[in-house]
């Protein structure tokens, strides 16, 4: 019974909803695998591993504070990674965020209800102004923005070390590397009580509806996916790489700057030099996971939250080191991938086959 | 006056890991795939080699065995990026995450653990040469590999037939394809000679460099590799210089800072990736020139 | 699963057990008869063979060890992430572990808020700022051990220069290397002290690199504050000295460890585990150094180290102990020239541990506040 891959007429839909289900079953397979390797009873440890998290309203709660920035970043990313414009900086546009936020609210901390909105809008504009560099660097010089935005990671790393193990370092604090607390005005307001979830998780699936819109409804949105899938085309359209360039760099960096804020003004509420946590390069797994779509997005952040808190939670409960949470994240994208490849080729069986003599052998 | 001997060689044991791993990156772009994974196959190979060490193999075993782990994790991406044409940047991304877990997974029982010093037997009769022995007395022999894959790779790609042939594969995989090539297999051998020097390159700075292993010990110089490539416009000569040239810088941050005290540190810190953001942009200002040298097929699947 | 209900279970009733009992003065021991004592424990960074971690995973250790039937210890590792930390004490604390202790400093601004709201466990955060409501905080004066070390650093360096490599600007960090140039000024005067900022807590490649230049400027005797043999094996590779400040490496620097001190946490995990299970712990900052019960320990020496250098730390040591010698007692200059302790002056204990400036000597820079 000979099989053949061939590409299909068009890509299908039922796949490309289907394939994330694909790899998130392989992945849990992976998983059932490591724990039988590791002589475990592998169905019910990965239901320990996966359920733990999720036992209270606290621990919902936990997972909604995680999930936000990787939904936000993963949204803003997302709209860049349509267009062809690959922005690995997303780390260093959040440290941008915790940089302008933070400003603002040491300076005006105590000023006013207003602070919290502004420090927001402070933060996207710096993360906004990080990622124009490599934009600026590859319109107007042509650098790859990979690698231009990823080396300004270490750089604003380096960056809020200063700012922290410097000027900012709290006169109360003996000298050690943290802000003073930031003012309650400057605080992220809690949605649920008695957790730590707090209004970005709002924001971030706001963020997402209004990504939907503008990609599926709007003329700027559809140039950027074309300019994605064809350039060639879309230049010969009229619609320039140029803007794509811009338009996806300020998204993602405005987004993540935001999240940096949600970060300071959320968790932690006072600025430390580790403030970034690694959501920046969390969300891209996060964008792709979620297939470049706001709708996709929002439940591939939840899922990575969650696999990144059962990491913490095999380590307490099954005496499993936690880097498995980063081993499951990169199997799930591995999967996805190659899942994916279903949706634009499907295997056929090949009924009247013309070459009896590769069958034989 | 500072004794520049021991700068020199801190310099060129800096700059050999991202000699390897830019080599093989290099390679693996020529035949026109961009693999961002090489941190997370450094990472593994770090840990690879490091643990062959302390099961007590020689530096020549645990090398080979590093570069084979780098090569296995590099067949997973090759599956996805050659022969199911997923996206690569995403497939290496997906590498880059998994590799670094892995390698923090498996190197568990090693953390902290620190290799005895010992000079190799060739190092020390190397340091007998009259003249160059004073510097190549105090190289391990795999620097002096990692001159001799420089060698080779330049061989291969400009003497050798089957390196016309990678080349073209990543120029023109359809013309290669017409004439016959098997675009894909060559395609594989590129990416898995890239996870061979990548695992080598992390191998490098498990045994050699810094002689133990530790969660962190890789610290980014996966991607320097990935952007030396482009800083060599995709030239071995320009590669291998520039693996030194931000070797160098490295050393000289760590140097000036006594020398220049009213400088921030964390500034000081920052002028190596400084530094590879203006030469990024320097060598891709020219696009036609820049366009004449990227492997015209970089980053694009090609299916028969 | 079922094991967590049961433990929930449990642990509510001894809370409701604990409650129905609970009077403020009255200090009653919290564990029922043959109840083991619920430790845990979670490291910011991996456990590892040296280093900080290490010090923090031998003082857990010390504790089952000197109960080894009363207590039962939780350990996480590798919670990077400040983010983190305070769900998993809290967790921690629902799964009715009675103690908690954090590692690092990192840790302690998330405990502050956490401990007075989860009254049912106490905490207890290594090298935090101090003591709050529910938490106790313990930190060594790492300067004892340094000023000591930089006592033998001073009489054997040749060149009169001496390397510092440092992490992060820390407070722990600052008053380390002033004590140790202190020291090796007390013996020295000549001695000189050099320091290079890597700018990362464990990165051995840079640290590496970071002892080359300091022995390319001259320096023979290197110190800092490693968390990996790496600095050692430098500086042993290179042919000069090398310090093991806050932990001993003579098991992989063979040659040329000059001394050693080490950080000993263990009194202070067994003093806050007798103390919750007799009833009587409260919140206390312990700052500790050499002697008994202290957090410094000296630890080996190199047979080369001459006998009357060893005397002459021994002497140092047994004044420090007894308290008849301060260590940041004027006059002490900074490196700009301004006398920042007058003769006959000492610097009281927050002033050490807020210092912002470096001795006369010390060649470097510091962030600037």
């Amino acid at each position: 019974m000979p099989l053949r891959i061939e590409r299909r007429p068009r890509p299908s839909r039922a796949m490309s909803w289907a394939s994330p289900l694909i790899a998130a079953a392989l992945t849990a397979a992976v998983a059932m695998i490591l724990f039988a390797l590791d002589g475990r009873e592998p169905v019910s440890t990965l239901w320990i591993f996966l359920t733990t998290p999720l036992a209270d309203l606290y621990g919902f709660g936990e997972l909604l504070l995680k999930a936000a920035p990787l939904i936000l970043i993963g949204v803003g990313l997302a709209i860049g990674f349509r267009a062809g414009v690959w922005n690995i900086g997303a780390e260093g546009q959040l440290v941008l965020g915790v940089i302008f936020g933070g400003w603002l609210a040491l300076e005006f901390g105590g000023a006013g209800p207003w602070v919290m909105p502004a420090m927001l809008l402070a933060g996207g504009i710096g993360g906004a102004l990080w990622a124009a560099v490599p934009a600026l660097l590859r319109t107007r010089f042509n650098a790859s923005e990979i690698l231009t935005s990823l080396m300004l990671n270490y750089c604003a790393q380096l960056w809020l070390a200063y700012l922290v193990f410097g000027p900012w370092r709290d006169p109360a604090g003996f000298n050690f590397p943290q802000s003073a607390p930031l003012h309650p005005d400057a605080l992220l307001p809690i949605v649920i009580e008695n957790t730590r979830a707090n209004i970005e998780i709002v924001i971030a699936v706001a963020a997402a509806l209004v990504a939907w819109i503008f990609i599926e409804r709007t003329h700027l949105g559809f140039q950027l996916r074309v300019t994605g899938a064809a350039p060639g085309a879309a230049r010969y359209a009229g619609f320039p790489v140029r803007r794509a360039v811009w338009i996806g760099m300020l998204t993602g960096g405005f987004a993540a700057g935001v999240a940096g804020v949600g970060e300071i003004a959320g968790p932690l509420g006072q600025i430390f030099p580790t403030a970034s946590a690694g959501y920046g390069y969390a969300a891209i797994i996060v964008a792709f996971l979620g297939r470049l779509h706001p709708a996709g997005i929002v439940p591939a952040g939840l899922l990575l939250a969650l696999l990144a808190i059962a990491g913490d939670y095999a380590q307490m409960m099954l005496g499993m080191p936690s880097s498995i949470g980063g081993l499951f994240q990169g199997t799930l994208l591995f999967f996805l991938l190659a899942a994916d490849v279903l949706t634009t080729w499907r295997i056929r069986r090949v009924e009247d086959a013309p070459l009896p003599a590769t069958e034989a052998a | 006056m500072p004794d520049l001997l021991p700068i020199l060689v801190a310099a060129l044991v800096a700059g050999t890991p991202l000699v390897y791993a830019a080599l093989g990156e290099l390679v693996a772009e020529r035949a026109g795939v961009i693999n961002l994974g090489v941190e997370g196959m450094m990472v593994v190979g770090a840990v690879v080699g490091f643990a062959a060490m302390m099961g007590g193999a020689g530096w020549p075993a645990a090398a080979l065995a590093a570069a084979a782990a780098g090569a296995a994790l590099a067949l997973p991406f090759a599956a996805l990026a050659v022969s199911l044409g997923a996206n690569q940047i995403a497939a290496g991304l997906a590498l880059t995450i998994f590799g670094t877990s892995l390698g923090s997974y498996i190197g568990k029982p090693y953390v902290g653990m620190a290799l005895a010093p010992a000079p190799s037997a060739l190092q020390q009769a190397a340091g007998q040469i009259p003249g160059l022995g004073v510097v190549l007395g105090q190289l391990h022999p795999l620097v002096w590999l990692s001159w001799a894959v420089f060698g080779g790779v330049w061989w291969f790609l400009y003497r050798a037939r089957a390196g016309l042939v990678l080349r073209a594969v990543g120029e023109s995989p359809a013309s290669a394809w017409a004439i016959g090539h098997p675009v894909g297999r060559i395609r594989y051998a590129a990416v898995l000679f890239g996870g061979a020097m990548a695992g080598l390159a992390g191998a490098f700075v498990s045994v050699v460099y810094t002689a133990l292993w530790t969660e962190g010990l890789i610290a980014g110089r996966g991607w320097i590799a990935v952007a030396l490539v482009v800083f060599a416009t995709w030239r071995p000569g320009r590669c291998f210089a520039g693996a030194y040239l931000f070797g160098g810088a490295t050393i000289a941050q760590l140097f000036g800072q006594t020398a220049l005290a009213a400088v921030p540190s964390e500034l000081m810190s920052a002028l190596p990736y400084l530094a590879t953001v203006v030469v990024l942009v320097v060598i891709s200002r020219d696009e036609a020139r820049l366009r004449l040298h990227v492997p015209a097929s970089l980053g694009k699947p090609f299916s028969a | 699963m079922t094991d967590l209900t049961r433990r929930r279970l449990l642990q509510g009733a001894a809370a409701a057990g604990l409650a129905a009992g609970l009077s403020p003065l009255a200090a009653r021991p919290v564990l029922a008869a043959g109840e083991k004592l619920k430790v845990g424990v979670i490291h910011m960074g991996a456990i590892s063979d040296t280093g900080w971690e290490y010090f923090q995973a031998e003082a857990w250790r010390a504790l089952q060890e000197e109960f080894p039937d009363q207590v039962e210890v939780t350990v996480l590792e590798n919670i990077t992430q400040i983010q983190d930390c305070e769900r998993l004490f809290r967790q921690l604390s629902i799964q009715g572990h009675q103690l908690l202790f954090g590692t690092t400093f990192s840790q302690y601004a998330s405990l502050r808020k956490l401990a007075p709201t989860l009254p049912k466990s106490h905490f207890e955060c290594c090298a935090g700022i101090d003591a709050g409501p529910n938490l106790g905080v313990f930190e060594a004066r790492h300067y004892e051990g340094t000023y000591l070390t930089g006592i033998a650093a001073g009489r054997m360096t040749k060149s009169n220069v001496l390397g510092w490599v440092g992490a992060f600007p820390v407070p722990q960090v600052i008053y380390s290397l002033n004590a140790f140039l202190l020291g090796a000024r007390s013996v020295n005067p000549e001695a000189t002290l050099k320091i290079v900022w890597v700018n990362d807590w464990v990165n051995p490649g840079k640290e590496k690199d970071a002892v080359a230049t300091l022995v390319a400027q001259g320096a023979d005797v290197i110190s800092g504050s490693p968390n990996t043999p790496v600095q050692g094996l430098a500086a042993e590779e290179k042919g000069v000295w090398s310090i093991g400040s806050t932990g001993d490496f003579s098991a992989y620097v063979k040659q040329k460890q000059l001394v050693s001190f080490e950080l000993d946490w263990s009194a202070a995990h067994i003093e806050a585990a007798k103390g919750v299970m007799a009833g009587t712990w409260e919140p206390t900052a312990r700052w500790r150094g050499l002697g008994p019960d202290g957090f410094v320990k000296m630890t080996t020496a190199s047979p080369e180290l001459p006998a009357s250098v060893a005397d002459e730390m021994a002497k140092a040591e047994a004044a420090i102990v007894d308290g008849s010698f301060q260590i940041f007692s004027g006059p002490i200059r900074d490196n700009a020239g301004e006398m920042r302790v007058a003769e006959g002056e000492t610097m009281a204990p927050e002033d050490v541990k807020g210092m912002t400036w470096l001795v006369e000597g010390v060649e470097g820079s510091l962030p600037k506040g």
